[in-house]
């Protein structure tokens, strides 16, 4: 008797709420909803680490110059630069009339403070490592700044295209974890943590007729069911980032646009050259040898990615086309017989919980390498206690990294001897790679950079540090309505050029 | 009686003192720490030793208790180390929203639970009482967050009647909160019905077969009062506590389902924090959370004074 009553009650509200649905209250048309996986953290630039943090500070900051979609380096905040011959003097002329969110002109003292505080320890900012080459800077009138840096850098503006080094307003930089005030297409409305945050067009944008959207809500929904039956609903018009394995639930949906685009996003297979049995390049050379690359795209990427040597990714102009992908188990073999470990070895791969390619990756691994009778255990590790205990400590791992502006801070950092993090992965020391990187970083020619970079692609597959098997695809779904939009290679949202038709 | 209360809520507050002591200690003592988590990958040692400096994680552990406490007593929940903002509305509107997620499964429990107890107590042994015991076994031996992602695929994508999850903007309509808040309800309510009912089933068997309820209907009572009037209010005692511990659970402990509903709530408010080691907000959510569990566990004692009269608190 009683349950029935209550079943009475509890089809009644059903009811009602069904007849009652709305959509969100406050917008009208124009308010693009786009849904991300993980919690933010900060609003800070400088601290920014995560994908839908780079996503927010996009929208809300710029930088002095920006990247397109094609690797072309584009005037943002700064109208034009000019470096000097040695490449070592670089002077930046900043746009006329470049509002603040709160009302104020953009200056160059602006400019000066932000990388001041980027190159502060205390602010923890990952961009630091890329302008500790300074030496000097200085506002030389209130539209132009100029930095003199301790050597040669031929990519010196493209660091101000990347996520960390966005510009914020000198007097707001206290307030900029709760209210940030930027100079991009979006001014920040709230911020909900776990939930939500909600941008708000800006007027003032310094690229007239732009952005299109009058808003944009991003809304933090973890679970990849969540996500796939919020946009068939429409409850959200897009999904960043969308998890491989929700795409084929949405192939078949005619309102729904899947939009890939290459990346140079990287999970890579580390092999600690300061471990054994890694010390010997025999070992790691055999190991590599050993990986399939293409089974891996179709296994950890569900076919999402591209095989290729380095994170340099094969889209691109410095791609060395003349090196082969294939595995060769027989020289694999061969090699391993020369070493300590002929009849192969006992060893652990640690993958991070929670980042499901580099999972499989990691079995996969373990499945490739028992034809050399390498016996592979894996081992899932939390995140905190990845990036604490594992990256750099232990011998055997899988990481993977996002895309960076530039070729020359893709690889350097890693690949050089003397790289900020070469130490945090896999210890590794090559003296041709340390002559080809320098000379490519020090070389204002585009061909003879080519030529460099080609060279150190051969010289990583010869003595390999460890083995990028892919680079990723990143892949959007969208709802037909969302017009304009495409994915970025660096994964961020670009949402100037968007309207909800 | 009012001693008794008085007592208990001095015994509350000590357990919270030493429940924050226990907390720190444990944070402490677990690998890796909070700066850092903030540095991130490839922290160089320099940067986390001045985000350590800033911080003020160099000075002994128990000056930093005590700065913490310190703030705690003057109403200060502290600032969080990873989102650099203060914990106080955080907490605020994670709280909310688990105390809506939770009063609402509690409601659904309590009827459904005691309801469905009694009945499968009154029909015992029948193939109600067997159907019954099926439908709540299902609900507490398959994991919630199946069952949740099955009302997503039913309720959302195929029937397309409640939204998929999230919480309502502001200013929604009660419609519209209801319409979020009822699948992760009911699947919260799917998981502990069992416990309710079959605890109040056992216990109205008992009741039942007692004197007192014999003599009652030996009196020509009706059925109906000698069930709701005599024999439930004794049969209920074991059940309150069980409905007492569940508020402690659906207030924090309810992280999968939050997760599964992207339902920014408590638990997944705490599971953050601790992911990250932010030691304020670890604190203070999980004071918060002892503290409703705290009360809860005094409300149901209450309460059993309340149903049997032979229960009184010196």
């Amino acid at each position: 008797m009683k349950r029935r009553t209550f079943g009475k009650v509890v089809a009644g509200a059903m009811i009602a709420a069904a007849a009652d649905l709305t959509g969100p209250a406050w917008a009208a048309g124009g308010t693009l909803k786009v849904c991300v996986s993980s919690n933010i953290n900060t609003l800070d630039p400088a601290k920014t680490k995560i994908g839908e943090e780079y996503i927010v500070n996009f929208l809300i900051f710029s930088g002095l110059t920006e990247l397109q979609n094609d690797g072309q380096l584009k005037p943002d905040l700064a109208e034009s630069w000019t470096r000097t011959d040695d490449l070592k003097t670089w002077t930046f002329v900043l746009r006329n009339g470049v509002k603040w969110h709160h009302g104020r002109e953009l200056d160059a003292e602006d400019v000066l403070a932000t990388v001041k505080r980027i190159l502060d320890p205390a602010t923890a900012s990952v961009a630091r490592v890329n302008f500790q080459l300074i030496d000097r800077m200085e506002a030389v009138d209130p539209r132009t700044v100029r930095f003199t840096l301790k050597a040669a850098y031929a990519g010196f503006a493209d660091l101000f295209s990347d996520r960390q080094a966005r510009i914020v307003p000198r007097d707001k930089i206290d307030t900029l974890t709760s209210e940030p005030i930027g100079t991009g297409p979006f001014r920040f409305k709230s911020f909900k943590p776990g939930d939500r945050i909600e941008l708000v067009k800006n007027p003032d944008y310094f690229i007239p007729a732009m952005p299109k959207l009058d808003g944009v809500v991003l809304r933090i929904i973890p679970e990849s069911a969540g996500q796939v039956a919020a946009l068939a609903s429409g409850d959200v018009d897009m999904v960043w980032n969308i998890p491989f394995e929700s795409i084929p639930q949405l192939k078949t949906n005619a309102a729904v646009t899947l939009d890939a685009v290459p990346t140079s996003t990287w999970d890579g297979i580390i092999m600690n050259s300061a471990l054994e049995p890694f010390t010997d390049p025999k070992v790691r050379l055999a190991v590599s040898l050993a990986i399939d690359k293409a089974a891996l795209v179709e296994f950890a990427l569900n076919g999402f990615g591209t095989p290729t040597h380095t994170m340099i990714p094969p889209s691109h102009a410095f791609y060395n086309k003349d090196l082969k992908i294939a595995p060769d188990l027989a020289r694999a073999r061969a090699l391993l017989a020369e070493t300590k470990y002929p009849k192969g070895f006992n060893i652990t791969i640690h993958v991070p919980a929670g980042r499901p390619t580099r999972e499989r990756t990691g079995t996969a691994v373990r499945e490739m390498l028992k034809p050399l009778g390498i016996n592979v255990e894996v081992q899932r590790v939390p995140w905190d206690k990845f990036i604490t205990d594992i990256e750099g400590k232990a011998a055997f791992f899988v990481d993977g990294f996002y895309s960076r502006p530039t070729i020359d801070t893709s690889v350097y950092p890693f690949y050089h001897s003397a790289g900020s993090w070469n130490t945090q992965l896999w210890h590794y020391k090559n003296a041709e790679m340390d002559r080809v990187l320098d000379a490519a970083r020090a070389s204002g020619s585009v061909e003879e950079q080519t030529k460099l970079y080609k060279e150190m692609q051969a010289l990583s597959l010869n003595d390999p540090p460890g083995i990028v098997p892919y680079v990723i695809n990143h892949v959007n779904a969208y709802r037909k309505a969302v017009k304009g939009f495409r994915s970025s290679p660096m994964m961020w949202l670009d949402l100037r050029e968007v309207s909800l038709g | 009686m009012l001693t008794y209360i008085a007592r208990r809520v001095v015994s509350i507050g000590t357990i919270l003192v030493v429940l924050s002591v226990l907390i720190f200690a444990i944070t402490q003592i677990l690998p890796g720490n909070v700066a850092r988590v903030i540095a991130g990958q490839f922290a160089t040692p320099d940067m986390v030793a001045a985000i350590e400096a800033k911080l003020g994680l160099h000075d002994p552990f128990y000056v930093q208790y005590g700065r913490w406490a310190a703030g705690i007593l003057q109403g200060d929940l502290g600032n969080s180390l990873i989102m650099e903002r203060p914990i106080g509305p955080v907490l605020s509107e994670a709280l909310y929203n688990s105390a809506l997620l939770a009063v609402t499964a509690f409601v659904m429990v309590t009827i459904l639970g005691i309801g469905l107890g009694v009945l499968s107590a009154i029909r015992q042994n029948g193939p109600l009482d067997h159907g019954v015991s099926m439908f709540t076994f299902l609900g507490i031996s398959v994991p919630e967050f199946f069952w949740g992602i099955v009302f997503i695929l039913v309720f959302s994508r195929w029937l397309g009647w409640l939204p998929a999850g999230g919480i309502p903007d502001a200013g929604a309509g009660f419609a519209t909160i209801a319409s979020h808040v009822i699948l992760p309800s009911i699947t919260l309510a799917f998981a502990l019905v069992a416990h309710v009912s079959r605890m109040t089933r056992s216990s109205m068997v008992d009741a039942l077969r007692s004197q007192y309820v014999r003599f009652a209907r030996a009196k020509g009572l009706s059925e109906q009062t000698v069930i709701w009037r005599h024999a439930l209010p004794n049969a209920l005692l074991p059940t309150i506590t069980v409905l007492a511990i569940d508020v402690g659970w659906l207030i924090g402990g309810v992280v999968v389902t939050e997760t599964v509903f992207a339902y920014p709530g408590l638990g997944r408010a705490l599971i953050f924090a601790i992911e990250r080691h932010d030691l304020p907000m670890i604190q203070a959510s999980t004071l918060v959370i002892a503290a409703i569990y705290c009360c809860a566990n005094l409300v149901a004692d209450l309460l059993y004074a309340f149903f049997n009269p032979k229960i009184r608190y010196g």
